[in-house]
């Protein structure tokens, strides 16, 4: 389907009236069609009862239809343009998700919150660093005090080099 | 026989709720809440999922107490300010912007916060009681219900959902076949077979709930918020509060409005799919209409303050009474009490009613003491609250990326938890990018078992016979409705009035 429109992008976006439907449209298929895969090898109705593999079979032709009809009308009707993405805000407060993740074992939540807290900060422009650095101590204060005692879940809050 | 009933239950649910430890839960989730209606970018639905973890530790009835004070605790704060700074903290305060801070700039805080204040404590008054009365007559109807009818029933919920919600009706409805379809990963409930989990360890169970709402919910919204073109205008005008006592005049005029507010807002609270925001904008459209000087609305009348902040209030509270007697959460953020039931092993629906009362009522209780909690806390507070809206959100959005984190770690001690999260939230930022509702998705997730069961159930008992829907009276009347509703939301005049409902 993204053949079509690498082909000839500027005849077929001309006649796209909806850009944004079309396309998200065209994705819902593509996660229906995945989704029909993944569900392939799974045991379908058997008689009267049904297999593992039937409902998740009916819920991906849905969507599939679903997404269709989405593309279509974005291809028929007026609609919205695509939206700008930008980049350094999903970039920054992925990384830090995935530093979280990443440093929560091996070095205790106050190295991993602290870290991960002044990568998200990266995410703006606006940081003042040295105001992140106090509010970043300050609230790896109050969380390792939080969640490990007030609340009692058996999280490690120090690299195992100091425990 | 049936009030005595309604007594001796309200009186069960008083002794659990006056207990301090609930008393002081109830406080802290109705404080939390209006923080969080108080903070623009930072929803309930994201705090309830935020939330979620912490209440672990807590036994069942306390956990749920505190998750429902969040929700109506932010109907006050989402108002406070909309009147004061013109910036709407929820989007069910949307409307009282509109003659909240007109009312503001003449110098009448005062009276449109008090104003406020008392009709979110009548509607919630009014929602506690009807809660009380009809939990006990929908219980018994629904232990009537067989799996067909519990399908269709679903099936209608889903579609008011879709009916009620905002922009396109197609989109809605591919947004819930998506949660269906990401309720199906992991285990399937009767053979056990692994569906769509590519025998990733992780996926066995499924997709974790809490992690899924809190990817879309709140590191989407977060990274939303960080887009150059959603840079919020934080250049507040100072008010003054002079004078919080509303006059004779202001009482008298906003009395029937507070009355038909909180009529409208109970209904829509209760019908699937309704909830806060839709009841707050049509409590205004309503009031509006029935006005003698309709054209006076938006430069700060006070029934502007007291329809939408009523219906607000009033299906915040009523919205419970579908998951508590049905088992069915009407909008997301019942959707992830759902969760939190879940996660203490308790399974939502007429059995909770019947076998655990001190659950139900203690929370039926709370809620009014919550209110109360509300009024008498939250207009002294006015002052602190708005230098709260001063914390930048370049300092705040980082603590709110770290306070999920851990708290999705702290679930099942999972990094890979941690990392579908991120994962989610980049999906979510695509799906509001692309106009895709994240609402219907989470509802769709959470009805996805139950529907699948009854579906399963239901053709199973019939020899696979599909007409059994259809055939059984009450299932048939519900598929009935649902169609009807369909069938009207893809009329275009009536798409035209909801444009119109949500344009103003």
């Amino acid at each position: 389907m993204s053949e079509a429109d690498s082909r000839a992008p500027n005849s077929m976006a001309s006649r796209i009236k909806g850009p944004q439907d079309f396309y998200g449209g065209l994705a819902l298929m593509g996660i229906a069609s995945f989704a029909l895969w993944a569900a392939s090898d799974l045991q379908g109705t058997r008689g009267f009862s049904f297999g593992p593999g039937t409902v998740p079979r009916m819920a991906g032709v849905l969507l599939f239809l679903l997404g269709a009809g989405v593309a279509v009308s974005g291809l028929l009707v007026n609609g919205a343009q695509l939206q700008r993405f930008s980049l350094r805000g999903p970039f920054f407060v992925t990384l830090a998700i995935l530093s979280f993740s990443a440093t929560i074992r091996p070095f205790g939540l106050v190295v991993s919150a602290l870290l991960s807290f002044f990568i998200a900060a990266a995410a703006t422009h606006e940081t003042n660093w040295k105001e992140t650095i106090v509010v970043g101590i300050l609230l790896t204060a109050g969380c390792s005090l939080l969640f490990p005692y007030a609340l009692g879940l058996p999280l490690e809050l120090y690299p195992p080099i100091l425990r | 026989m049936m009030m005595a009933d309604v007594f001796s239950n309200l009186a069960l649910g008083f002794g659990v709720a006056f207990t301090p430890v609930n008393l002081l839960l109830c406080l802290i989730g109705a404080l939390v809440g209006t923080l969080v209606g108080i903070l623009p970018g930072l929803g309930t639905i994201a705090t309830v999922a935020m939330l979620l973890p912490i209440t672990f530790g807590l036994d069942p009835v306390g956990a749920l107490i505190m998750l429902a004070g969040i929700y109506y605790g932010a109907q006050y704060g989402g108002s406070t300010t909309s009147i004061l700074v013109n910036i709407p903290g929820e989007a069910t305060s949307v409307v009282t912007t509109l003659d909240g801070f007109q009312m503001a700039k003449k110098g009448r805080a005062g009276p449109a916060l008090a104003i406020a204040a008392i009709s979110s404590f009548f509607a919630g008054c009014v929602a506690t009681v009807l809660i009380a009365l009809l939990g006990a007559p929908l219980t018994r109807l629904a232990l009537a219900f067989g799996a067909p009818e519990y399908f269709s029933l679903m099936v209608l919920g889903l579609i008011f959902a879709v009916v009620l919600a905002k922009g396109s009706v197609l989109k809605a409805i591919a947004m819930i076949v998506l949660g269906l379809l990401m309720s199906m990963v992991g285990a399937d409930i009767e053979t056990g077979a692994s569906r769509m989990a590519f025998d990733i360890p992780e996926l066995a169970d499924g997709l974790g709930f809490a992690t899924v709402a809190m990817g879309v919910f709140g590191f989407a919204e977060i990274i939303r918020n960080l887009d150059p073109d959603a840079q919020m205008d934080r250049n507040l005008v100072q008010q003054k509060i002079s004078g919080l006592m509303p006059t004779r005049t202001d009482l008298k005029e906003s009395t029937p409005a507070i009355l038909r507010g909180t009529a409208l807002g109970s209904l829509l609270g209760i019908l699937p799919g309704g909830g806060a925001v839709i009841a707050s904008f049509a409590a205004y459209t309503f009031e509006k209409k029935v006005s003698k000087h309709p054209s006076r609305f938006g430069t700060g009348v006070i029934e502007g303050v007291a329809a939408p902040e009523s219906a607000n209030n009033a299906a915040a509270q009523t919205s419970f009474i579908p998951l508590l007697t049905l088992g069915i959460p009407p909008n997301a953020v019942m959707a992830l009490m759902v969760g939190a039931m879940t996660i203490h092993g308790i399974v939502p629906g007429p059995q909770v009613m019947q076998k655990q009362p001190e659950l139900v009522w203690g929370m039926i209780a709370s809620m009014w003491l919550g209110n109360l909690m509300l009024l008498v806390i939250n207009l002294p507070l006015v002052g602190i609250w708005v230098r709260l809206l001063r914390v930048p959100y370049r300092l705040l959005f980082p603590s709110i990326v770290i306070f999920c984190a851990i708290g999705i770690y702290s679930i099942n001690n999972a990094p890979t938890d941690v990392i579908l999260a991120g994962l989610f939230g980049l999906f979510g930022y695509w799906l509001i990018k692309y106009d895709f509702e994240p609402a219907p998705l989470l509802l769709g997730m959470v009805l996805g078992p139950l529907m699948e069961e009854n579906l399963r159930r239901a053709l199973l008992l019939a020899r696979g016979d599909w007409t059994v829907f259809l055939t059984r009276p009450i299932s048939a009347g519900l598929i009935a409705i649902a169609a009807g509703l369909l069938a009207l939301a893809l009329l275009p005049a009536l798409r035209k009035k909801r444009e119109e409902v949500f344009v103003e």
